[in-house]
């Protein structure tokens, strides 16, 4: 547990036992040591005491239930009217620039693309930017002369950035944004949660809330952030994982011992014809190697042969037992 | 300065900026699980300093000390990113000065507690209810819900801390011991 936590549960357990009526001058005695001890004690006991007695408003409220404040928490979708505002703003200062026309032309460009099942698609923006769509894939773009935005809808993509003074690249991917400081990097996102691999350069992960930054973090390349929910996790100097991580760029996979449920969900990514894997013993079994991502069925041979895995196929899935 | 001049100095002109500072930390350090521990480094070198004579600025006295400790504790780092501490010494001016403290009124105050509660965990808001509009002490709470004095005593903690961190701006969550980050961490080593 760290000093903070320590001294937050300390100050909390001392102001609780404060309130139970078996206070005594030894309890203050013990206070007064735990307090005199480092000022950090003081600042948890002085913060908490503070907000605690502010919650003694509500006993104005009176018996009976509190009535539920507006202010809980936003929902998922709010992102997105945020977005939307967003983008009606840059057409409208897009709006405004036309009317000086001897600023150069910061016109608009907006577009998208995607990817099908399986689908690998390279496209080159008009700012000599590139995006390389993942299988199943989403990705709308706007493009001014001072501001580059993306938004990675679904599933995932590879960005190679070029540098351009003046003008941000930004991408948005539900409650996170990813700010380019130069570089190549891709981001998957699977409902709110995001994978960001850093091939080159430094990019800026923001965790939005109301469509403020509330938390961020730089990532460099080599390293790996991962967004779930509210937690960000960065994993520093792991140049093989984010080279495995952008194995698809090439139609392959590429695993470093990760279990057959992991592997078979990334397959399943691919393909129509879905990997099932019916008993835990066989969803444990460890994997190294690379795969072409298209071809299942070569991989599932080698379980059988390899491994001794049972396979049954169908036209719409594979499955495999133990 | 005596303790009492503090306390009611650290209440009054610190606890307000908790909200820019925990900010301004989280955006300059690469570790979002350090960020509580070095807010209370912060608090701690704010008090002890603010002892030889209180500030005339307490924001600007107190995101320099927080400056100054990031930097020193990026130096102090194994493995010292040279990125980061060039983009500490050149946050002088990035300094937010432009987000409003929150000066509430009697009114607004409460309807925060009332948001913070609404934050907490049904059973957790239940015990802070009971303790704090019905005036319940622990073992009557425990009689009341049919559990155990420490699961009240600990339930009420949770729900103290968090109630702190919403007021202070913060995300107001109920932070379990064993947090998923942590394991994630000591997966790595």
């Amino acid at each position: 547990m760290s000093r903070a936590q320590q001294a937050n549960d300390r100050a909390a357990a001392f102001i609780i036992a404060q309130e139970d009526g078996n206070w005594n001058s030894a309890s203050q005695a013990q206070l007064g040591a735990w307090l005199a001890e480092s000022d950090g004690n003081k600042a948890a006991y002085w913060r908490l005491k503070h907000s605690w007695r502010e919650a003694d408003r509500i006993s104005a409220l009176g018996h009976g239930r509190a009535e539920p404040g507006q202010a809980s928490r936003p929902a998922r979708r709010r992102w997105w009217v945020w977005a939307s505002v967003a983008a009606s703003i840059i057409i409208a200062i897009g709006g405004v620039y036309e009317q000086w026309p001897q600023m150069e032309s910061p016109s608009q460009q907006m577009a998208g693309y995607q990817t099908a099942v399986g689908g690998l698609k390279d496209v080159t923006l008009s700012d000599g930017s590139h995006i390389q769509l993942n299988t199943a894939s989403r990705v709308r773009t706007s493009l001014t002369a001072h501001r580059r935005e993306a938004w990675l809808e679904s599933g995932e993509a590879f960005f190679e950035v070029a540098h351009r003074s003046g003008a941000p690249f930004v991408v948005h991917a539900g409650d996170h944004q990813v700010t380019v400081l130069g570089t190549k990097f891709s981001l998957r996102r699977e409902g709110n949660n995001l994978k960001v691999a850093v091939l080159e350069g430094r990019v800026r992960v923001d965790e939005l809330k109301d469509g403020r930054p509330v938390r961020s973090a730089v990532i460099e390349g080599g390293d790996i952030a991962i967004a779930e929910d509210s937690a960000l996790f960065v994993t520093s100097r792991s140049g093989q994982a984010v080279e495995n991580a952008l194995a698809w760029r090439q139609g392959m996979l590429e695993f470093n011992q990760a279990p057959l449920s992991e592997v078979a969900a990334e397959f399943n990514r691919y393909n129509k014809r879905q990997i099932v894997v019916t008993d835990p013993d066989a969803a444990g079994f460890r994997i190294g190697g690379m795969f072409p991502a298209s071809n299942p069925d070569a991989f599932v041979r080698l379980l059988h042969d390899a491994y001794g895995l049972q396979v049954v196929t169908t036209d719409s899935e594979i499955k495999i037992s133990s | 300065m005596d303790d009492e001049s503090l306390e009611d100095w650290f209440c009054r002109e610190v606890l307000p900026l908790e909200r820019s500072l925990t900010h301004f930390i989280r955006r300059n350090t690469r570790v979002a699980d350090d960020v509580i521990d070095l807010r209370h480094d912060v608090y701690e070198l704010a008090i002890t300093g603010a002892r030889k004579g209180l500030p005339s600025s307490t924001r600007a006295y107190l995101f320099t000390i927080a400056r100054n400790h990031l930097i020193n504790r990026a130096k102090r780092a194994r493995i010292v990113s040279f990125d980061l501490v060039a983009d500490l010494e050149a946050i002088d001016k990035d300094i937010d000065f432009l987000e409003a403290e929150r000066h509430l009124d009697a009114r607004d105050a409460l309807r925060q507690v009332q948001a913070g509660l609404e934050n907490l965990s049904p059973r957790v808001r239940e015990i802070v209810r009971l303790r704090k509009i019905e005036g319940l002490d622990v073992r009557e709470t425990a009689e009341r819900l049919g559990i155990g004095k420490d699961a009240v005593n600990h339930q009420l903690m949770m729900g103290m801390k968090a109630l702190a961190d919403f007021m202070a701006g913060g995300p107001g969550k109920i932070v379990r011991p064993k947090s998923v980050g942590r394991r994630m961490k000591d997966a790595e080593k």
